[in-house]
C-alpha cells in the first residue's frame, strides 16, 4: 500500500491521508494543456512548420507574412477561446450535478443553452428580412455581436424565470425539473418559430447550433474572456459549500451553510460561464456533462477545491482536442465542433469509466 | 445549578400553511397549518443521552428538525444554550448543535478522513482550508470513533455500521455541545447497534455532551437512555392526529404504563418484567411444563410461540418434561393419550409432536 509518510505518523503504522492527494496531476494536466494548446495553432488546413508557429508566437515574425496573420488572428484566438470555452462549460457542469445531485446535470438542464437558442432564433428568424439576414452573414455567425447579445439575452430570460422559481422552491430536484421544464418550453417556442420561417432562415439558425470556436476574435475574445473569469472567480468560492453540499442539503444547512446564497450563486455563475460560450461559441453539448464525470474518476476525489482546477484543465484539453479533430489537419474540410465533442468525447468517457468503476458511488 | 443547553418553551412543531412545494407530505391540510403536536416544554442537560421514542407517524422526525433548526417551528421557541434559535447566526447554531441523518451522502469518491473534516466547515474560512487546530480535532474525531483504520478510505466501500460511524465522527467534529442523531441503529445489526450506543454514551459521560437520538429500538433506550422523551399519538377533535410528549426517566415511564400506552396494539402486550412487547398469543391450547434452567425457558419460548399457553406442573394432561443436563439433555412429551412419553432428543422435534397431536383431535383444553 502506497502509504505517504506525513509528520504525522500514527502509532499503528496508517499515515493520516492527505487531503488534496494528486497534486502533482494539476502539473501533469497543465503540462498536457500546453502541449495541445501548441497543437492545435501547428496544425491546421495550412501547414506551418513547428518553427515558425514558435518563432510567430515569440514575436519574432515569419519568412510568410500570411503565416503569421493565420496564427495570430485565426488558430491563437481559436485556440484561446477552445481553453475558455471547455474550462467554463466544464466547471458549470460539475456544479449542477453537484447542486442537483445527478450525474445527467449539465449546463444545459437549466434551459439557459435553450434560452440563448430561443434569443440567436428570434433575431435569425424574426427579422425576417433578406436585408437583415444578409447583414448577418456579412458579418459571421460566430462572432457578430448581434447574435451574441441576443444569445445573451435569450439565456438571462430563462434564467430570471428559474431563478424566480428557485427561490420560492425548497428541493433542488424539483427545481431540477421545473429547469428542464422551462428548457422544454423554450425549445418549443424554437420549433414554433422554425415552422413559419423560410428555409434560409432556418439554415442560417441550424449553422449557429453547430457550434463554432473561430470568429471569436479581438475584443469579443477579451469580452468573452472576462465574463468566464468572472464566472470562475464565482464557482471557484463556492467551492467549500459545494463540498458540504455532497453530504445533502439538510447537513448542509446544519453546518451553517446557507443553501439559498449557494443556489443563487450557483445558479449565477453556470449562467455567466454557459451563458457567454453559448453566446458567442453556439449550443456546445457534452463537455459540461462529461468533463467532470472525467476528472472525478481520473483524479478519485470529490473535493471541488481540487477538483474545480482540474475541471478546468481537462476541459480545455478535451475542447482542444476536439478542435484538432474538427479541422482534419491536411485536408481543406472542417467539421462542425458539436458534433465532434459528442462523437470524440463520448467513447473516452465510456472507457474512463467502465475502467474506474467509480462513477457508481459519487452518484448512489 | 443550571447546565441545561436546550430547552423549549410551549413549543408547537408541524408544517406551516399554504406552499409546500417539494416537501414530503401533506396536501391534505390544504391552506391551514398542520400541527403535529404543541405544547411541549422539554429540557436537555449536559452530559445526558435522550433517547426519542414513539409510533411512526407521532412526529419525532418534525421535533428533531424543529430542534436543530432546519424546520421554523409553528409556535413556542427553542433556546439553545440560552439564546433563541431563530437569533442564531447559521454558522453560530452549527456550533452549537450537529446532525446525524439518514440521509443519503453521495460523497463516493471522498475519503473518510476528508468527509470528517467537512464537520469544520463552521470554523473554517471561506476555503475551507483546515488549521492545525481543524486537523487536531477531525484527528480525535476519528480516533474516539474507532474509525482510524479505514480513514483513508472511500466512504462507498464501507459497511453500513462503519459508515454510521463515520457520521458520528464528523458530528463530533463539529465539536458542538449538542448532537442530535436521527435513527443511528437503524439497518444495523446488533453489534453494531451496540457499538453505536456505547459509544453515545461515552460521549455523553466523558466529553459531556448532549446527545438525542431517535430510535425504534425500546429495549436499547430502556437500558442506556438517561431519559426518554416519549411521543405519543393522542385523539384531538375533527379527527386530527397529534402527538403528546412526555419526558422521564425510563423507569418511571414503563411503571406508570405510558410506554405501553403509546405503543398498544392489538395482539402485542407489554412485559413489565422485560421491558419489552411479546405478541400475545390468543392460546388455543394449554400445556404443561417441567423443568427449570435455561432450556426450559427457551422451551416455553418456543410452545409459546407455536401458540400454546404454558403453565408450570403435570397437572394439564398433555405436558413436557425438561430432562437430563445441558448438552445430554432431552425431552419427554406426554401427549395425554398414553401413559409413556415420547421421548425427543431435540426441541424441534418437541414442536412437532406437540402439533401432531393436536391435529389428531385429542386437545384437552
Amino acid at each position: 500500500m502506497a502509504v505517504r509518510i506525513s509528520g504525522a505518523q500514527a502509532s499503528d503504522g496508517h499515515a493520516w491521508p492527505l487531503l488534496s492527494p494528486k497534486a502533482g496531476m494539476l502539473f501533469v494536466l497543465l503540462l498536457a494543456l500546453l502541449l495541445l494548446f501548441l497543437l492545435d495553432i501547428v496544425l491546421g488546413s495550412v501547414q506551418i512548420p513547428l518553427e515558425s508557429v514558435i518563432g510567430i508566437l515569440l514575436g519574432r515574425g515569419a519568412e510568410h507574412p500570411a503565416w503569421e496573420k493565420i496564427i495570430t488572428a485565426i488558430r491563437l484566438p481559436k485556440a484561446a477561446t477552445a481553453v475558455i470555452a471547455g474550462a467554463a462549460l466544464s466547471v458549470s457542469g460539475l456544479q449542477m450535478q453537484t447542486l442537483f445531485r445527478n450525474p445527467l446535470a449539465g449546463p444545459s438542464v437549466l434551459g439557459i443553452s435553450a434560452g440563448a437558442s430561443l434569443g440567436v432564433a428570434v433575431v435569425m428568424l424574426a427579422s425576417g428580412g433578406a436585408a437583415n439576414a444578409f447583414a448577418i452573414r456579412q458579418l459571421g455567425f460566430g462572432g457578430s455581436w448581434l447574435i451574441v447579445i441576443a444569445a445573451t439575452l435569450g439565456a438571462m430570460a430563462v434564467l430570471l424565470i428559474v431563478l424566480g422559481i428557485a427561490v420560492r422552491i425548497r428541493d433542488n430536484v424539483v427545481l431540477l425539473i421545473v429547469g428542464i421544464m422551462v428548457g422544454n418550453i423554450t425549445i418549443s417556442l424554437i420549433s414554433i418559430w422554425q415552422y413559419f420561417s423560410e428555409p434560409e432562415q432556418i439554415q442560417d439558425y441550424l449553422i449557429w447550433t453547430f457550434g463554432s470556436l473561430g470568429g471569436v476574435l479581438g475584443p469579443q475574445l477579451a469580452v468573452l474572456g472576462a465574463v468566464v473569469a468572472l464566472g470562475l472567480l464565482v464557482s471557484f468560492s463556492a467551492s467549500k459549500s459545494l463540498n458540504v453540499l455532497l453530504l445533502g442539503e439538510n447537513y448542509a444547512r446544519s453546518l451553517g451553510m446557507s443553501t439559498f446564497f449557494v443556489r443563487v450563486s450557483v445558479i449565477a455563475a453556470t449562467s455567466l460561464l454557459a451563458g457567454s460560450v453559448t453566446g458567442f461559441c453556439g449550443p456546445i453539448g457534452f463537455i459540461g456533462i462529461a468533463v467532470p464525470h472525467l476528472t472525478r474518476s481520473m483524479l478519485d476525489t470529490s473535493d471541488h477545491r481540487f477538483l474545480m482546477p482540474s475541471c478546468c484543465l481537462v476541459g480545455g484539453i478535451l475542447m482542444l482536442a476536439c478542435d484538432i479533430v474538427a479541422q482534419m489537419p491536411g485536408t481543406q474540410t472542417t467539421l462542425p465542433i458539436n458534433a465532434v465533442t459528442a462523437l470524440i468525447g463520448s467513447p473516452v468517457v465510456i472507457w474512463v469509466i467502465m475502467k474506474q468503476r467509480n462513477l457508481k458511488s459519487s452518484f448512489s | 445549578m443550571n447546565n441545561s443547553i436546550l430547552q423549549t418553551r410551549d413549543l408547537a412543531i408541524g408544517y406551516p400553511a399554504g406552499k409546500r412545494l417539494g416537501m414530503s407530505g401533506n396536501r391534505r391540510s390544504g391552506n391551514r397549518s398542520k400541527i403535529v403536536a404543541e405544547g411541549m416544554s422539554l429540557e436537555l442537560r449536559e452530559g445526558e443521552l435522550v433517547c426519542l421514542l414513539g409510533p411512526n407517524g407521532s412526529g419525532k422526525s418534525t421535533l428533531m428538525r424543529t430542534l436543530a433548526g432546519v424546520q421554523k417551528p409553528l409556535g413556542g421557541e427553542v433556546l439553545l444554550s440560552g439564546t433563541r434559535l431563530e437569533r442564531l447566526s447559521a454558522r453560530d447554531g452549527a456550533r452549537l448543535l450537529s446532525l446525524v441523518l439518514t440521509d443519503k451522502v453521495l460523497t463516493g469518491n471522498l475519503s473518510v478522513y476528508a468527509l470528517v473534516a467537512l464537520g469544520r466547515y463552521p470554523y473554517t474560512g471561506w476555503a475551507g482550508n483546515l488549521s492545525p487546530r481543524d486537523e487536531a480535532v477531525v484527528r480525535h474525531a476519528i480516533e474516539t470513533t474507532g474509525t482510524r483504520m479505514f480513514a483513508h478510505r472511500h466512504l462507498g466501500d464501507l459497511s453500513d455500521g462503519e459508515r454510521q460511524k463515520v457520521m458520528i465522527a464528523r458530528a463530533i467534529a463539529q465539536d458542538t455541545p449538542v448532537i442530535m442523531l436521527d435513527e443511528p441503529t437503524a439497518h444495523l445489526d446488533l453489534p453494531n447497534r451496540l457499538e453505536i450506543v456505547r459509544l453515545l454514551k461515552m460521549l455523553a459521560r466523558e466529553q459531556k455532551k448532549a446527545i438525542v437520538l431517535s430510535t425504534h429500538e425500546l429495549d436499547m433506550a430502556l437500558q442506556t437512555a438517561d431519559r426518554i422523551w416519549l411521543m405519543r399519538p393522542v385523539d384531538a377533535p375533527h379527527g386530527e392526529r397529534k402527538s403528546s410528549i412526555v419526558s422521564g426517566i425510563p423507569e418511571s415511564l414503563v411503571l406508570d404504563g405510558q410506554l405501553e400506552q403509546a405503543f398498544r396494539r392489538k395482539g402485542f402486550e407489554f412485559d413489565l418484567h422485560s421491558g419489552s412487547f411479546r405478541f400475545r398469543h390468543d392460546a388455543e391450547r394449554t400445556i404443561g411444563l417441567v423443568g427449570d434452567g435455561v432450556r426450559a425457558y427457551w422451551t416455553r419460548r418456543a410452545l409459546e410461540r407455536i401458540g400454546c399457553r404454558v403453565v408450570p406442573g403435570t397437572a394439564v394432561p398433555q405436558h413436557v418434561v425438561v430432562a437430563g443436563e445441558n448438552g445430554t439433555g432431552h425431552w419427554q412429551f406426554f401427549d395425554g393419550s398414553t401413559r409413556n412419553p415420547h421421548k425427543l432428543q431435540a426441541l424441534s422435534d418437541v414442536l412437532t409432536a406437540v402439533g401432531v397431536s393436536a391435529s389428531s383431535g385429542e386437545v384437552v383444553r
